[in-house]
């Protein structure tokens, strides 16, 4: 107990010492955080958008809601005659599967989603090609498929896929470069906080070897000091995080719905999930900045 | 309680601070080190308390051979040997009390050993009733005596004391070879490197002396010379 007490005690003194190198940690951290939740976020908006493709699927049929079974099997012929052709499977998203992508596709669009219910959602038939490179045949397939009854529409991955994809690769190389460039920064702010630190109590160090303290028990109050920093940054950053997220959502819902913007939003609770992460992250590079320091700079 | 058994050690291949010194300590035993400033006083002592390791020989305390000693071992011994610097080494931002609480703290006493060592010791020494003063708000002597009663408060078999009297006036100084004189009746073992002459003439105690890393005299009840 008297031991953790001295612990507390002089990291507190730690900190209160040297406010500036802290407070400069502590927002390196909170800013290479912050990228680095935002990158996860927009990841995750970006596989929201693109789920409906997900598995190879290149083209969707659009079914109209008042469809029945017979007039189904018409479609379900016509695409049984390209199996083995040009089609390599498809599978029939019923009006619970469509009304969850509904879910996903509209998640920054309630008015929109509110709008979709079991009786006006259209079902889908997503296909897989047997070759997704052949664009012709994919565009000629969708022209047939158009003329046939209660086909609602038919949309093509080529659309909206490849600028989606290229975008989100973007974002996702520039994104990932930056927050671990940034981490690293972090980290190694906080080391340099910690050899700082340990500096300025070089003659305590001195005595505390001279009397017997352990060296763990001389790194632990400076580890925990550089947990602390990594830790608040990524606080900082998780609460900066919820708040741009929040916003973003709100921003959305503005869009066009057939913008595609509308699916490009998390609202099912992965935020939270994130912003614990990030706190976990900080924590990380707090730790192996303040530790690599501590046991580095032992011998004052 | 120390025995050293041909101890060289070397700087590099110019300095040599030991060459092949050997001597015993009984425990209890009061011994000063003298010798010229580069005679070798400063390193034997750090040898003792493993700030430095030999390149030869054998550095026995307390029964065991330090030279080898692992590294998570050193801390148990150092807790055995108490250490008063010339410099005195206060924390400037501690009171006298804290400062010397801070040698049971960080070896993980718990608060009520701390309440009851801390102001005996101060008592010891001579410090009652400046246990809230800063260092800066001490006199030199008393400083050293805050030194001395923190590298007392653990009880240690050994203290080493590296001139102890060496930025005092001899009447201070006197009154600080009084106290340690006190503390090795207690059967602590003190063994002092000093340039004070007047200081070993006066206690009549064994003297080493030491010349460019060799034992020149070994005397029982000797004097400065």
């Amino acid at each position: 107990m008297s031991r953790l007490r001295y612990m507390f005690r002089e990291t507190g003194e730690s900190i209160r010492r040297n406010p500036t190198l802290s407070v400069a940690s502590v927002i390196t951290a909170a800013v290479s955080l912050l990228i680095f939740g935002l990158t996860l976020i927009i990841q995750h908006g970006f596989d929201n958008l693109l789920s409906q493709w997900e598995g190879g699927v290149e083209m969707i049929v659009y079914v109209n809601s008042g469809a029945g079974e017979e007039q189904r099997l018409v479609i379900e012929g016509a695409l049984g005659q390209q199996q083995g052709v040009t089609i390599e499977s498809w599978s029939y998203c019923d009006v619970a599967c469509s009304l969850s992508d509904a879910d996903r596709l509209f998640a920054g669009d309630p008015v929109t989603r509110s709008q979709l219910t079991e009786l006006n959602i259209p079902t889908q038939y997503k296909v897989v090609p047997l070759d997704a490179t052949q664009v012709d045949i994919l565009r000629g397939l969708r022209d047939r498929y158009l003329e046939l009854p209660n086909v609602y529409s038919v949309q093509l991955a080529e659309e909206q896929l490849d600028l989606i994809s290229k975008l989100q690769g973007f974002v996702s190389t520039y994104t990932t470069g930056l927050w671990i460039a940034l981490m690293v920064a972090a980290s190694l702010l906080i080391w340099n906080t910690i050899r700082t630190a340990m500096f300025a109590r070089r003659r305590e160090i001195e005595v505390m070897k001279l009397v017997g303290a352990t060296d763990w028990f001389i790194r632990l109050p400076f580890m925990l000091e550089g947990l602390l920093q990594g830790v608040t940054g990524g606080a900082v950053a998780s609460v900066a995080m919820w708040f741009i997220n929040g916003r973003w959502t709100a921003g959305v819902e503005a869009f066009p719905a057939n913008s595609g913007m509308t699916a490009l939003v998390v609202v099912d609770g992965y935020e939270w999930r994130v912003g614990l992460i990030v706190v976990l992250f900080g924590a990380l590079i707090g730790t192996i900045g303040s530790g690599t320091a501590a046991s580095k700079f032992l011998d004052v | 309680m120390i025995r050293l058994e041909n101890v060289t050690k070397r700087y590099s291949s110019e300095v040599v601070a030991l060459d092949d010194v050997s001597f015993e300590v009984p425990k209890g035993e009061f011994v000063f080190l003298v010798g010229p400033s580069g005679s070798g006083k400063s390193t034997l002592l750090r040898l003792i308390n493993r700030q430095e390791r030999p390149e030869e020989g054998s550095v026995w305390v307390a029964g065991r051979d330090i030279v080898d000693m692992p590294a998570n071992r050193i801390p148990q011994l150092r807790r055995n040997i108490g250490n008063v610097f010339q410099d005195y080494k206060l924390l400037l931002n501690k009171t006298v009390f804290e400062n010397i609480a801070f040698a049971l703290e960080v070896i993980g006493k718990p608060q009520h050993v701390i309440s009851q060592q801390v102001p005996a010791v101060i008592d010891l020494v001579g410090l009652s009733g400046k246990e809230d003063r800063f260092p800066h708000q001490l006199s030199g002597g008393e400083q050293q005596r805050v030194s001395i009663a923190r590298a007392f408060v653990n009880r240690p078999l050994i203290l080493v004391a590296d001139e102890p009297t060496g930025n005092l006036d001899p009447s201070t100084g006197e009154g600080i070879m009084r106290l340690l004189d006190r503390i090795n009746g207690t059967g602590t073992t003190v063994v002092m490197a000093t340039h004070d002459r007047r200081i070993v003439d006066a206690m009549r105690r064994r003297v080493v002396q030491l010349d460019r890393g060799v034992i020149v005299r070994d005397q029982e009840r000797g004097v400065y010379q």
